[in-house]
């Protein structure tokens, strides 16, 4: 095909636009309801001319909900400082253990790797309320209920697979000789690894620990099980506009924007990684 | 509290002035009605304090796992009260209803000691009761010593104080012979019609008298100009879906869920009464339900209600009360009708879905616990929330008398005191209460979606459904 042809190149824009908006309207919608009152979302038929309101925002900021049932009060942002802190320090925690786990796999071979590989990874097939209800008991006895090690501890449950198996497939196509000939040098194994192989599967890293962070960010389940309502992530605490007495769809349209911000400018910021660690580490040869 | 105010809320108090004459005297030194209640409650707290030794647990902390609800924001509004009342100090975890019952769940099996009480509904209980997962609270109700006299455990509505009762046997009737009483009721819905009354005068049509005149007004509202769809129900394939206006209306027509023979459990939902009434609300829903009806719960129907999608609902009379307020676009122009489906039935029948308190097992200051729970289920409070919050249905007998809170009800939701009293004596649990509550409601509904989606007649679909049910208990040990 002539891809010159000014026919292809409006026949590729359509499709491109056709796509793009299949794929980012609910998106877009739901920014525009951000900035709606519930009255106006409600009308019959929708319509996209309206006045937008910063209250929905504001409503989040301030922690005050005006409903039916009167003024309630809203801790959206503490949920979300929750989501930040669970998922920030259960991702690096999972780097720290994950990726010099994931580099011995790659590198050494030794008695019951595998096994312990394959354990670690079938974390991620078990369903987690199976897990939860009996670890609850043993967090109970420990006195980690509700605390933020007790989650974290349990966050390494997402993380730690994702980033032990991600990083321990990019450090394999590495090829070991580079790190051979700096060894013959007459560097320890500790400044290889920190020098020549972390550097080498940096993109792989980056992609692994952003994915990480997704899946940690989207949680539901842990913190609901085993931590008190001061301790929930953005997950638990957008359900808070559903209530009894109905539901705020702008304070919900508007938690989302709020929600998917950080996890956004990550992914933006992380983007060529993304793209290169996932792709090269898919590559086998 | 100032010397002159407290003098004037104790003369109420001690009946020496009308509450008129209160409102006046507290007006004039600067009170406001908002104040001068939450003042006057703490003059009855105080008055409570004179009879019995609320004191007894002061310096404790009970931690309370809630919904969010506007019953729970009553009580959270009144709770400074209790704790001047008693020196005991109250934290709570306040959880969207979406994941209430998962954490509540999840707290109990694991018999976490972390919550002390918390809120349920009296289904629930069935399952939690007899798990030993709760307490009986009949001992502490029966004590004089735990209790204060002026509790009035007999001023709750009979129906729904039993409702809240079982022996834990499957089947066995709620509230009978060697029941416990497994939770407190707290406040209460029932299930009746809500209507736009706007959108009725609009098309000159009254509220329809029983089911086979509300199938044909359903659908001459659908089928009418107004642009709107007759009748929201729930449809979603849930319990939720059983419980309100469908099990109303299969109750008023004489049908069971369950039979009990020889004391083994047996379905009944495919009896002649229970096809009759299941085919009018299948035909109801494909002429006139919303167009999504397999997705519907109490939030759509409620929505559809106060945004003016639908002409009415026949679902919780509270739902209709709370889209009758707040920035609902139809806000002012609900109305309240009860329902009796059976033609030629004398009254309604509505189911009830009851928020009630339960102590957990598992928590370490039960004596503490009960102490807060006698208070928040007490008049005082009810009282408070009735007046002043949307602690509305109150389960209390003496609230609904209360002249203050009828005319406020009155005023800003016309028809819903008349609603409620035609409602109320045939106002109960119509369920068999069992263990095997969730899966039989949940067949139940998935069945009702297959009927209305014609995948099924209406009578070979009850009839497989029952052949289902009596295969479940069977299995379970129960039929």
């Amino acid at each position: 095909m002539d891809r010159s042809n000014p026919v292809t190149k409006i026949l590729r824009g359509l499709a491109l636009l056709a796509i793009g908006l299949f794929f980012l309207f609910p998106l877009f919608w739901v920014a525009l309801m951000s900035f709606q009152t519930n009255e106006q979302i409600l009308r019959i038929p929708p319509s996209i001319v309206f006045e937008p309101t910063l209250s929905n925002y504001w409503a989040l900021i301030s922690g005050r909900l005006v409903s039916t049932a009167g003024v309630l009060e809203i801790k959206f942002m503490g949920n979300l400082w929750n989501s930040v802190f669970l998922s920030t320090t259960s991702v690096a925690l999972a780097l720290i253990l994950g990726v010099p786990a994931a580099y011995a796999f790659a590198r050494f071979r030794f008695r019951l790797s595998e096994d312990i590989a394959f354990t670690l990874l079938s974390f991620r097939f078990a369903p987690p309320l199976l897990v939860l209800l009996p670890l609850s008991l043993y967090f109970q006895d420990i006195g980690l209920t509700d605390t933020y090690v007790g989650l974290i501890w349990v966050y390494q449950l997402i993380a730690l697979p994702l980033i032990l198996w991600i990083v321990r497939g990019y450090f394999e196509d590495i090829s070991p000789d580079i790190e051979h000939a700096y060894r013959i040098d007459g560097h320890s194994w500790w400044k290889t690894f920190t020098k020549i192989a972390l550097p080498l599967a940096r993109p792989g890293i980056a992609a692994a620990a952003l994915l990480s962070f997704i899946f940690c960010w989207n949680n539901f389940i842990f913190a609901l099980i085993l931590a008190s309502a001061g301790k929930q992530p953005v997950t638990v605490g957008a359900l808070a506009f559903v209530t009894a007495s109905g539901i705020q769809y702008g304070q919900i349209a508007a938690a989302v924007i709020l929600s998917i911000l950080p996890t956004l400018l990550l992914a933006l910021y992380a983007q060529r990684y993304l793209v290169e660690g996932l792709s090269l580490g898919a590559v086998k040869g | 509290m100032t010397t002159k105010q407290k003098d004037t809320i104790d003369r109420f108090l001690k009946g020496g002035m009308s509450r008129r004459e209160m409102i006046e005297r507290l007006g004039r030194m600067g009170i406001g009605a908002a104040a001068g209640a939450y003042i006057l409650n703490q003059g009855m707290t105080e008055a409570l304090a004179q009879e019995f030794n609320w004191k007894a647990h002061e310096g404790k902390t009970i931690n309370l796992l809630l919904n969010k609800h506007p019953y729970a924001d009553a009580m959270i509004a009144n709770l400074e009260n209790f704790k001047s009342l008693t020196g005991m100090n109250v934290t709570y975890d306040v959880f969207p209803e979406d994941v209430y019952f998962d954490k509540v769940a999840a707290a109990l099996s694991s018999r976490s000691s972390q919550y002390d009480a918390f809120m349920t509904g009296a289904y629930q209980v069935w399952q939690y009761g007899p798990a030993g997962w709760v307490e009986d609270l009949n001992e502490y109700i029966q004590d004089s010593d735990q209790t204060a006299p002026n509790y009035a455990w007999d001023d709750m509505l009979e129906g729904i104080r039993k409702s809240t009762a079982w022996s834990g046997v499957p089947g066995a009737e709620l509230g009978g012979e060697d029941s416990k009483q497994w939770a407190l009721p707290w406040g209460f819905e029932l299930n009746s019609i809500s209507y736009n009354r706007r959108i009725f005068d609009q098309l000159k049509v009254e509220p329809a008298k029983d089911l086979p005149e509300l199938v044909e007004l359903a659908k001459k509202i659908t089928d009418s100009d107004a642009g709107v769809y007759g009748i929201g129900v729930r449809g979603s394939r849930s319990w939720a879906t059983i419980h309100p206006g469908y099990l109303s209306a299969f109750a008023n027509y004489g049908a069971k869920d369950l039979t009990v023979q020889d004391g083994m459990l047996k379905a009944a939902m495919n009896s002649p009464e229970a096809k009759e009434m299941t085919a009018l609300w299948v035909k109801m829903i494909q002429e006139s339900g919303p167009k999504n009806w397999a997705t519907y719960t109490w939030y759509q129907v409620g929505t559809d209600l106060g945004a003016g999608a639908s002409a009415m609902i026949y679902d919780a009379d509270i739902l209709g009360y709370f889209m009758n307020g707040g920035d609902n676009k139809e806000a002012g122009n609900l109305a309240y009708s009860a329902f009796t489906p059976k033609p030629g039935a004398e009254a309604p029948t509505p189911n009830v879905w009851i928020w009630s308190l339960a102590m957990s097992t598992f928590g370490g200051q039960k004596d503490a616990t009960w102490y807060f729970m006698q208070w928040a289920s007490g008049t005082d409070h009810a009282l408070f929330g009735a007046r002043k919050m949307d602690f509305v249905n109150p389960v209390r007998q003496s609230v609904w008398k209360d002249e203050e809170f009828r005319s406020r009800i009155a005023k800003s939701y016309p028809g819903y005191i008349e609603q409620f009293e035609a409602s109320s004596p045939g106002s109960k649990i119509y369920f068999t209460p069992q263990p095997l509550f969730q899966t039989v409601t949940t067949d139940w509904a998935a069945a009702l979606q297959k009927m209305v989606a014609n995948e099924i007649p209406v009578d070979e679909g009850l009839d497989e459904l029952a052949g289902n049910i009596d295969r479940q208990l069977k299995a379970a040990g129960l039929g």
